[in-house]
């Protein structure tokens, strides 16, 4: 099978490559990137070509391409991918605005390809436990949900709008909605969100907390602030607590760690659980093998996901809150 | 020598009546609870007298023994006692929530000012070293400028005498009833609030459940997120500030210095529950008690006034209209603490 990468703007390229490398059967047939510098650095370390244009790389005869590009760019990325007929996983945000999210899910639809959208945390080996426990009714129902998704300010192009679509909104609601969504099978239905620009120099909304009414009766929160400093002990976090009829569940997606205590480097943790990336990858790669007519995680649920950041920072602009039929329209 | 009066011999009155017991400077005279033998039993341990009631007490003891009225009633009987108390020109000190309405806490005030006695509410977080501790080092610069903040507290749902927490319209609910200490340390660690927002369970569903989710955003600009849970099992609390350049956590479950689990052999006993425990000397509760007493002695300002119960009970009520309706509640600075 031949795979491509487009673009290694976002660092989740690497993880995604090194996870293709693993894959049996599963050939890296080249990576496109406008910087050629990066391009070419990757390309040599993953032992596969580089192409300068990304049109260049689609005509190879891929199967599958990954979409890692600028958030501003996956629409572009993604709709060439659809008209030479190769499937997609593209990276998350699915795109900056809902009409572009709209507009990639038709071509995919249109041209008969898997649009599927880069959402690892579903793939966390604790995550999918968790939602087994819920499917097996072990929480009862559920009433309601507390979730988080902090880390640093990855700077870059992710603190220019005009590229990312914003900061720490749109970087880090969209993978615990998506999980929230998952858990309950439900959709969100209204938003409410305080957003601000607190803590980084550079002018981006940095500080988020949302709030979530879901249709059947469930509400929520998640923090997807950037607030995780130099010297906290990890990245930031994943956690979901699920307050359920007969009973709760917390989880802490990446609390499979050593603590490490360096002179140097001061305390870290040190993650030791499954790598969800290889996961997700492997996840896609097998969606193309099987012909599925549907990827497990679609380019709806990116979409989603992305109108509840979107809702977000709507609803702090009029200070109050925000349907998502109204985002969704 | 203070003499002090406690009423109500339950949770509260009996975490008070020990801190008075070994309390210096202080004599405790009586508990007075309708359950005779809460009251006995209580009175007992204190060695104090008891009594069922709170004209009983004065009648018996005779008013002039009395200095303080030390109120540990279920919040719903918090008014009409302080005003019996100032009514008879004693210094009051009332647990929180001060009362369950703003006009009710603020015609508390006013009374208490106007019969020239004192009052005092029990809003006991600023007393916990965890708490001071976070609040010293955010004053200075530990964490640079604070910015996202979470508190949360809870744990199962409280018993209280004659099920009085599970009517929400008494209690508040947790929104009111534990939510109104990280309310007020919040507000005094970043001043006054602007807007509420919050989400519980109450009429979502009919079990003896609640659970809250709370955002504030101050006027300085922090967000904070505070959960209430009366959902859970087993009490803790947690406190977490990132700023500009550092973070502070402190989760009561994680970092505690002794936890004991009982293996279930001895007559009584009860397997698998780790019970965790965090000794101080004195404790909060008595820290705060002593406080107030110090400041009745010496009429000094207390470090929590009744105005900032006032205002931590706005906050509370205002999470609980959003909860309710759904939307978010700005606090004008014109209702703020002075107009009923
Ligand atoms: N500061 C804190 O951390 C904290 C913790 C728990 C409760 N509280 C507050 O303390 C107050 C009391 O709560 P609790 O948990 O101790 O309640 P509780 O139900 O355990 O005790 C109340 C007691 O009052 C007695 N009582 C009722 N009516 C009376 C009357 N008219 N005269 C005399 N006694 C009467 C009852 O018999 C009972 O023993 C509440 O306002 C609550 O919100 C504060």
């Amino acid at each position: 099978m031949k795979i491509g990468i487009i673009s290694f703007a976002h660092m989740h390229a690497a993880g995604y490559a090194s996870a293709l490398m693993q894959i049996e059967g599963v050939e890296l047939v080249g990576i496109a990137d406008p910087v050629a510098e990066r391009g070419q650095k990757y390309a040599a370390q993953f032992g596969t070509s580089y192409f300068q244009s990304y049109e260049d790389l689609l005509a190879q005869g891929l199967d599958g391409v990954v979409v890692t590009s600028e958030n501003a760019y996956h629409k572009e990325h993604v709709l060439a991918a659809a008209k030479a007929g190769v499937h997609v996983l593209c990276e998350k945000p699915l795109s900056t605005n809902v009409k572009d999210a709209q507009a990639m899910i038709e071509a995919c639809r249109a041209h008969g390809v898997l649009l599927q959208t880069a959402f690892p945390v579903r793939f966390n080996s604790s995550v999918r436990r968790a939602k087994q426990l819920v499917d097996e009714g072990k929480l009862g129902r559920i009433l309601a949900m507390k979730g988080t998704n902090r880390g640093r300010n990855p700077g870059g192009w992710f603190v220019e709008p005009s590229l990312s679509g914003g900061g720490a909104v749109i970087d880090h609601t969209v993978h615990v909605a998506d999980i929230m969504r998952w858990m309950t099978g439900a959709e969100v239905k209204e938003v409410y969100a305080e957003v601000d620009h607190l803590i980084a120099e550079t002018p981006i909304d940095d500080c988020g907390m949302l709030s979530l009414e879901f249709d059947n009766g469930v509400f929520a929160t998640l923090d997807c602030s950037w607030s995780r400093n130099k010297t906290y002990p990890v990245w930031g976090d994943v956690t979901l607590e699920i307050i359920g009829s007969a009973g709760t569940l917390t989880l802490n997606a990446i609390n499979q760690k050593l603590n490490v205590y360096r002179d140097e480097q001061g305390y870290s943790h040190h993650f030791w659980g499954d790598d969800m990336d290889l996961a997700l990858v492997r996840d896609f790669v097998s969606s193309i093998a099987s012909g599925a007519s549907e990827a497990s995680v679609t380019g709806e649920d990116g979409l989603q996901a992305l109108a509840v950041a979107v809702a977000a920072y709507r609803s702090d602009e009029r200070k109050d809150t925000v349907s998502m039929t109204d985002v969704l329209a | 020598m203070l003499h002090v009066l406690v009423i109500g011999a339950g949770t509260m009155g009996s975490v008070h009546a020990e801190a008075y017991k070994n309390m210096p400077g202080v004599k405790l005279v009586g508990i007075a609870d309708l359950q005779a033998d809460k009251a006995a039993l209580l009175a007992a341990h204190c060695e104090c007298r008891a009594f069922t009631s709170y004209d009983q007490a004065l009648g018996q003891l005779g008013s002039e023994h009395i200095d303080v009225i030390d109120i540990c009633l279920p919040t719903p009987l918090h008014k009409s006692y302080v005003l019996r108390a100032a009514d008879d020109g004693k210094d009051v000190i009332c647990e929180k929530p001060l009362a369950g309405s703003l006009a009710d806490a603020r015609l508390m005030i006013d009374y208490c000012k106007q019969k020239g006695v004192r009052l005092f509410v029990g809003q006991v977080l600023r007393f916990f070293p965890e708490y001071q501790n976070a609040k010293a080092l955010l004053d200075r610069g530990a964490i640079g400028s604070p910015a996202v903040i979470r508190a949360a507290r809870g744990g199962s749902y409280p018993v209280g005498w004659n099920d009085w927490y599970s009517d929400t319209s008494a209690s508040g609910g947790v929104i009111v009833d534990a939510l109104i200490h990280d309310f007020d340390y919040l507000r005094w660690c970043f001043g006054e609030v602007e807007r509420v927002f919050a989400k519980s369970l109450h009429g979502r569903v009919q079990a003896q459940l609640d659970y809250a989710l709370v955002t504030l955003r101050f006027q300085s600009g922090v967000i904070a997120h505070i959960e209430g849970t009366w959902a859970h099992e087993g009490f803790f609390m947690q406190l977490e500030m990132a700023g500009t350049s550092g973070v502070i956590d402190y989760d009561s479950s994680k970092d505690t210095p002794l936890i004991m689990r009982d293996r279930g052999q001895r007559p009584g006993s009860r397997a698998g529950v780790p019970v965790p425990e965090s000794p101080l000397e004195p404790s909060p509760y008595a820290r705060e008690l002593a406080h107030f007493v110090s400041c009745i002695q010496d009429g000094s300002e207390p470090l929590v006034t009744a105005e900032d119960a006032w205002e931590a009970l706005r906050i509370s009520l205002a999470a609980l209209e959003s909860a309710r309706t759904g939307r978010p509640v700005t606090l004008n600075d014109a209702a703020r603490s002075t107009s009923g």
